[in-house]
């Protein structure tokens, strides 16, 4: 080998362990919560991929253990189709960074460095290597290992081989971790297992926290989602360096044919256009296009109208499926889920929202001192978003909605879990961190026409259930005081109190009884009104809100207020 | 009215709310309505009056169906004190009657305000008085002179019942009246202005009946001044604080209240006048340093006041107008700034000398 390769593998290789080690804050090991969740984070997609692309409905187990102050072990353990022997190192032992980069696809992933960054996380914090056991069809290999960061290599330091078991194939996976802190919070491996397991309904995810205690999110759904499917960019959605890079790979003979054939929406016709808004030719080598000319195009992007871009590329989790997960892991008394239809923001990147609202039951979140908290889960592409809450644009569009309208008021203190789910070939996040979506009008405004219609849900609901609650407790009201009139009526009277009191609560039930029968129908006639006519229904709801029921808190007492007179007032002297 | 006529009366409601409920009615409790909107000022007998409006409690009106519970509850206990002859005050039905509903975290009565405007709205419903239905409220007022009265079979002298005087019971139906020597009643409205002249020895000097209300006056108070300016002809004139509270409590003896306005031809005295203290006696008796100011809620009051059809002549105008103007009140005792007696031997004599009354 001449000497200046070697020079330059060893420089590239020092320069991936300087990567990780200076950067680890961008693939999400900052902070010791977030390390563990990112931990957590890279198994469960690895497991998910792997079995999702071998067409298994993914069975997860996620194990978190303490067995000393200071010290994390993470076993996770997959059905998945199980890893080759000679496939183990690299998935496992080497740092592939950059494979999902530059390609406009969904992908619920976000660091690209795969669970790889997890191996070397464990030994950058311990010093130990990690164990795998992989069980494929025909093999079964218990493996241990450390990354050689100098070469990027994985260094085996234990193999031995099992017996294979063709029923039972799979990835598990242990190691041990310092500077982590094991929580049980809004940010800890629960909640962001509970998460995936909602975004993720054709999983079956089983949770062992370092107590012992287990934790199963069911299965809902047994359609695994179809393979995402990549696009070409569009034009209005591609910066500079991108175009550089695709020129420089390009194989096409001319810009202009690199355009036609590289880009979504970039007709003859649309390409001829743009010829004419640069000063140079188009029609010249690719390699050649220099940052200066590559700037003139894309800024020559903004000014020609494309058709917007496919959609068809988006995968959503689906209205149905989100339902039945939510239902399974909230168990709420109101669920109500909106998937919007594909649209485009800035011009150039298709995206849908799906948003779910659950009240009741196990939704939202009750702190150690009892008291509720409304929840926010936001999911870019299926993966939980966890940190980064407050910047966050999803955030954002929930706290702009006038939730109070809508019949939830003091929304920060109620047992409301809401549901974001946005879907797209290019998620705009905020940062390195992942952890957030940047503010765009476009994707806010689809989240608050979601959530405007999940709440319009809400309140017919709400009100329904409002006016069935002031039933009973009407009801409830006077039957108490049958009692002492009833008892009043029998001395005064002279007359036997049991059968008196018959009479006076023969009278309750059908007077209360009947308006009860009355709301039920008038309620399903409602639903069927609204069902033909939405706008109508939007007007009746506003209205209702405004007021409050008029069923019975209307009869004011009969005699007017004493401080109305203005007289007997005067006893306010005294 | 005989006391069966009384029970057969209170028996009669429970009956009629039975009747409505085996009928599968909502039952109703009806009596006359109650509050400004139901009273009117006659001209002619110079009392407040009761309208013809009635409303009715419903039982299930969910706003109603509490104090119909507590109104048949009152009603039996009216029938049992009549029945058995025998008299409680109305702090006494409260007590009687406050207990737990039976399977609820709820009271049958909050509190004795609670039960008396009950007890009030009874004796609407069956026209019948309190009195007759045995209730009983706590002695308040006193009144000291030369007048034997027959209470219990017992025949008092009120002047010699040592400073204090006869304390007023809250029915004053059965007393009777053996002798009477004054020349007129005068009605004071604190209790220290009352013993202040009968340490004075006015009533002695001035032939006079003083009876003291202790602040708005109560029904017993209020129906013996009635009986003494009815039945015994006397004069009654009132003495209160030059306020807008004490021109009210005048206001009350001479026509009646809203609350009570269905009680004004017992309760009423159309004939009293009004002595003092007025904003003129300030001015007269150079008073001004010892008045007190306004407050907001005065203000209100003296414009409320100026607004009363029985008011609404030159000298009260005069009076309210010249409070609003000035800004200040008056009190009784301030005119021991000149010295203590002379409320009994100047200012009182004086006024009474020369007719100087408000109507």
């Amino acid at each position: 080998m001449p000497k200046d390769e070697t020079l330059f593998k060893n420089l590239k290789e020092h320069s991936i362990a300087e990567f990780f080690r200076k950067n680890s804050q961008m693939l999400g090991y900052s902070g010791k919560i977030k390390s563990l969740t990112t931990v957590v984070h890279e198994l469960m997609t690895n497991s998910l991929d792997a079995c999702e692309e071998s067409n298994i409905l993914p069975d997860i187990t996620v194990q978190v253990m303490q067995p000393e102050e200071g010290l994390v072990v993470i076993r996770s353990k997959d059905n998945g189709p199980g890893i080759p022997k000679q496939h183990i190192s690299s998935v496992f032992g080497k740092m592939l960074a950059g494979t999902k980069f530059h390609r406009n696809i969904q992908l619920r992933g976000q660091q690209g460095i795969g669970v790889a960054g997890v191996t070397m996380f464990s030994q950058m914090t311990t010093g130990k290597p990690v164990e795998i056991i992989s069980v494929t069809k025909h093999t079964a290999w218990d493996i241990e290992l450390t990354i050689d960061v100098r070469k990027n290599t994985a260094d085996i330091s234990s193999q031995k081989e099992l017996e294979p078991k063709p029923e039972v194939t799979g990835v598990e996976y242990f190691a041990n971790f310092k500077d982590v802190q094991y929580s049980t919070g809004e940010q800890g491996p629960y909640e962001y297992l509970r998460r995936t397991a909602l975004a993720n309904p054709h999983a079956q995810i089983t949770y062992i926290d370092p107590s012992g205690a287990k934790t199963i999110f069911e299965r809902t759904s047994n359609a695994i989602p179809p393979k995402p499917i990549e696009v070409k960019p569009h034009p209005k959605g591609v910066s500079v360096d991108d175009l550089i890079i695709m020129s420089k790979t390009s194989k096409n003979r001319t810009i202009k044919g690199m355009l036609q054939d590289d880009f979504a929406r970039m007709s003859p016709n649309k390409a001829k256009e743009l010829s004419e808004l640069v000063d140079f030719n188009i029609e010249k080598r690719p390699a050649r296009l220099s940052w200066g000319e590559a700037e003139k195009i894309v800024k020559a992007f903004k000014k020609v109208k494309f058709l917007a871009p496919p959609t068809d590329c988006l995968r959503p989790i689906g209205q149905e499926r989100i339902e039945a997960a939510m239902k399974s892991i909230l168990a709420p008394e109101f669920l109500a889920v909106v998937e919007r239809r594909p649209t485009v923001y800035g011009g150039g990147y298709a995206f849908l929202v799906e948003v779910g609202v659950a009240y009741g039951g196990h939704a939202g979140r009750r702190l150690s001192s009892g008291e509720m908290r409304s929840e926010i889960m936001r999911f870019a592409n299926r993966a939980p978003l966890l940190f980064d809450t407050g910047g966050c644009g999803i955030t954002k569009a929930v706290r702009d909605v006038d939730w109070k309208r809508y019949g939830l008021k003091n929304f920060d203190q109620l047992p409301v879990t809401v549901f974001v789910n946005l879907i797209s070939t290019h998620i705009p996040y905020t940062g390195a961190g992942k952890q957030s979506i940047s503010d765009s009008d476009d994707i806010q405004n689809e989240i608050r026409q979601a959530l405007m219609d999940v709440c319009r849900k809400f309140n017919k609901f709400h009100s329904h259930r409002r006016k069935l609650a002031e039933h009973t407790a009407r009801k409830n009201k006077l039957l108490k005081y049958v009692t002492e009139i009833s008892n009043a009526l029998s001395e005064l009277l002279g007359k036997d109190e049991k059968e008196i009191r018959t009479y006076w609560e023969n009278l309750v039930e059908s007077a209360v009884g009947e308006t009860i029968d009355d709301l039920e129908s008038k309620v399903a006639e409602q639903e069927k009104e609204a069902e033909k006519n939405e706008g109508v229904l939007k007007e009746t709801v506003e209205d209702e809100n405004g007021k409050s029921s008029v069923v019975y808190d209307s009869d004011a007492d009969e005699s007017p207020p004493e401080n109305g007179d203005g007289i007997s007032r005067l006893s306010d002297y005294m | 009215m005989k006391t069966e006529a009384i029970v057969q009366k209170i028996i009669k409601l429970g009956e009629e709310l039975e009747e409505q409920v085996e009928a599968g009615r909502s039952p109703e409790i009806v009596m006359p309505a109650k509050g400004l909107g139901n009273v009117s000022f006659n001209e002619e007998k110079k009392l407040l009056q009761l309208g013809e409006k009635t409303m009715s409690r419903n039982f299930l009106n969910i706003a109603h169906s509490r104090k119909f519970m507590q109104t048949v509850m009152i009603a039996n206990l009216c029938r049992k004190l009549v029945e058995s002859e025998k008299h409680a005050s109305i702090r006494e039905v409260y007590y009687q009657l406050k207990h737990t509903i039976e399977g609820a975290k709820e009271n049958t009565f909050d509190g004795q305000e609670e039960s008396d405007p009950i007890i009030e709205d009874l004796e609407r419903s069956l026209n019948i008085l309190r009195e007759q239905m045995n209730l009983t409220a706590d002695r308040r007022g006193y009144m000291y002179g030369n007048v034997k009265i027959v209470d219990a079979g017992d025949t008092i002298n009120c002047a010699k019942l040592g400073r204090g005087g006869y304390g007023i019971p809250s029915t004053v139906e059965d007393i009777g009246f053996a002798d009477i020597q004054a020349d007129f009643a005068l009605v004071i409205e604190t209790a220290a202005m009352y013993e202040r002249l009968i340490e004075e020895k006015f009533a002695k000097k001035n032939n006079a009946l003083l009876i003291a209300t202790q602040g708005q006056a109560a029904r017993g108070v209020r129906r013996l001044i009635h009986r003494i300016s009815k039945e015994q002809k006397l004069p009654v004139i009132v003495f209160t604080d030059g306020d807008p509270y004490g021109y009210y409590i005048y206001s009350v003896i001479k026509m009646g209240s809203i609350n009570l306005a269905y009680l004004s031809e017992s309760l009423g005295t159309p004939d009293c006048k009004f002595i003092g203290m007025t904003m003129t006696d300030i001015e007269h008796y150079g008073l001004e340093k010892v008045t007190e100011q306004l407050k907001d809620l005065d203000v209100k009051r003296i414009k409320e006041e100026m607004s009363y059809p029985w008011f609404k002549n030159k000298r009260w105008q005069t009076e309210l107008k010249k409070m609003l103007k000035g800004g200040v009140r008056i009190e009784q005792q301030s005119l021991a700034n000149k010295s203590l007696d002379f409320v009994a031997k100047k200012y009182l004599p004086e006024k009474i000398q020369t007719a100087d009354f408000l109507p």
